[in-house]
């Protein structure tokens, strides 16, 4: 019972384990340098159809970065259905095969498979990473609509034709008071006749842009927030508060609410993480 | 990398550029309208719509012009119902 | 709860009417037909349809947003919507009523529009192009088959997985060759 060890060889496992290694970083290496071409040849197409596409929600670049991404979750899949039968399968069918930890050859051959089971889930790691990488540069490949760029051109929009328009009861002048992103009903000064205005498309874009337009403006403070380590909370709320301001000097009439908006964030806050 | 393998990601981007160019999209293209006015008169009694008078009746013939409670809205009031 | 001031209605619109409304949207419905269906003008409508968003973000308790969805899937049997339908196909509209009775018709095609999504294709509008659903109809169903998807989950949850896994790659395959193939169909281990 003790002192007669059993003498214990596998060549044929240890060389299993060598080629399945192998097999495992070229195959993950195949998988990258094919995301790795993908995505070069992806980032100019989709800086072209953002581009190209007059859609105001960008649904064709949409469309066609959703594509891409299910392309890199495909690549995604295969990896970790290889990894669950192959390197799963080969560790669960080597350790049945072995003798115990605690015997010397046991000892040996354990350590090998757990330094190839090691050396399997680094190198996945390392293929995770880049694909997360992949994910990230596809996202900003076609950079950020310019929402500024398009409020300005509104606004200037508005100054031209607000002063255009005549009761449909009496013919009156009706100049627009302000700037309206909906429908919205405006009485004739002459003859006090309720009137509808309905305000351009693009002016009702405005509205639908108008918190990520203030997060476009306020992105620097998010920015100073996400650098710091620990995160500072005071810091978001700085980012929160001028987030906010912008978005109600762009859409005024929403104010109110908007502000309702940031004292449940604000209490949120205070509950969650921060 | 083969060529015939450097052609497979080239394929894909390209049909699928192509595709996302050509495709409708659900509920089809947005329509950029100019602004506009409009003004509704009573279908009842052909009077115009009087600010004092509300937006919910027509303050001559009675009317109904929505059949709404008015609450503090937007521009919206609760004042504005008749 | 009852006297949830969020819950108040909105110009006269409650939460019941604001939810069909939002579904019948997306059936198709213009704007101005929601509103004439709730008896209400254009501004009135654009009014209330930015208010209850804003009620939805305001409440913590994330009960509006649950009684939405609730009232949603019942948009078939409002009162101010009955009966108003845009215009779809006899066999569109026989498949909008199949997807409310048939679950697993419901189940397919809930991956399929996932996996039109993953190859760049507009989902919504294939379910439109294929079978004549529009998005509206597809949120009701999915609305209402919810509960018991959920029972299904709990009861046998590796089957709902099987089963799930089989339609997407039988989507899989369908989308990827309208592709010419996925980009690494042909790297193996």
């Amino acid at each position: 019972m003790f002192g007669f060890e059993k003498k214990y060889d596998n060549p044929e496992l240890i060389a299993t384990i060598n080629e399945t290694r192998d097999r495992w970083f070229t195959f993950l290496q195949k998988l990258e340098e094919r995301m790795t071409e993908m995505c070069a040849a992806a980032v100019p197409e989709l800086k072209s159809v953002f581009n190209q596409d007059t859609d105001p929600y960008k649904r064709a670049h949409g469309h066609m970065l959703m594509g891409l991404l299910g392309q890199l979750s495909q690549m995604r899949t295969k990896a970790n259905q290889v990894r669950e039968e192959k390197i799963n399968g080969l560790l669960f069918s080597g350790e049945a095969m072995i003798p115990g930890i605690i015997t010397k050859a046991g000892s040996k051959y354990h350590s090998l498979l757990h330094s190839f089971r090691m050396d399997c889930i680094d190198r996945h790691q390392v293929f995770e990473e880049k694909l997360h990488a992949a994910i990230e540069q596809l996202q900003q490949a076609a950079g950020e609509q310019d929402l500024e760029t398009a409020y300005q051109e509104q606004l200037l929009a508005f100054e031209k034709i607000k002063d255009s328009f005549n009761c449909r009861q009496c013919g009156g002048d009706i100049s627009i008071p302000k700037m309206f992103f909906i429908a919205t009903y405006v009485s004739c000064s002459f003859c006090h006749t309720q009137n509808t205005f309905m305000p351009s498309t693009e002016a009702q874009m405005v509205l639908h842009n108008a918190r990520s337009l203030a997060e476009q403006r306020t992105a620097h403070l998010l920015r100073n927030f996400n650098e710091t380590h620990p995160k500072d909370p005071g810091l978001y709320r700085k980012y929160l508060r001028a987030m906010f301001d912008e978005w109600n000097k762009i859409v005024p009439d929403m104010a109110n609410e908007n502000e309702k908006f940031y004292e449940r964030m604000l209490k949120d806050m205070e509950i969650g993480h921060y | 990398m083969s060529e015939n393998e450097k052609k497979r990601a080239l394929t894909y981007v390209e049909k699928l550029k192509e595709k996302a160019l050509q495709q409708k999209n659900y509920g089809g293209e947005v329509k950029k309208e100019d602004a506009g006015m409009d003004a509704r008169d009573c279908p009842n009694c052909g009077a115009g719509r009087a600010f004092r008078h509300g937006l919910t009746a027509c303050a001559y013939c009675g009317f109904v012009f929505m059949e709404i409670k008015l609450t503090d809205g937007i521009h919206i009031k609760k004042g504005n119902n008749s | 709860m009852s006297e949830n001031p969020l819950l108040a209605p909105i110009h006269g619109i409650s939460l019941e009417d604001y939810s069909a409304a939002c579904a019948k949207l997306g059936s198709g419905l213009s704007e101005q037909d929601i509103a004439t269906a709730l008896g209400v003008e254009l501004p009135v409508w654009q009014e209330v349809n930015l208010l209850w968003p804003e009620r939805m973000k305001q409440d913590e308790t994330f009960h509006i947003v649950t009684l939405f969805g609730q009232y949603f899937g019942q948009a078939d049997q409002h009162p101010k919507f009955n009966g108003l339908k845009a215009n779809v196909s006899a066999e569109g509209a026989d498949n909008t009523t199949k997807i409310k009775t048939d679950k697993a018709f419901y189940d397919e095609l809930e991956v399929a529009r996932q996996v039109a999504y993953d190859y760049g294709v507009d989902g919504a509008q294939w379910v439109v192009d294929t079978y004549g659903i529009s998005l509206g109809d597809f949120q009701i169903a999915a609305s209402n088959w919810n509960a018991e998807l959920h029972r299904e989950i709990a009861a046998d949850f590796e089957g709902y997985n099987k089963k799930q896994a089989a339609y997407r790659a039988k989507y899989e395959k369908l989308f990827s060759e309208a592709q010419g193939g996925n980009v690494a169909d042909d790297i193996e281990f």
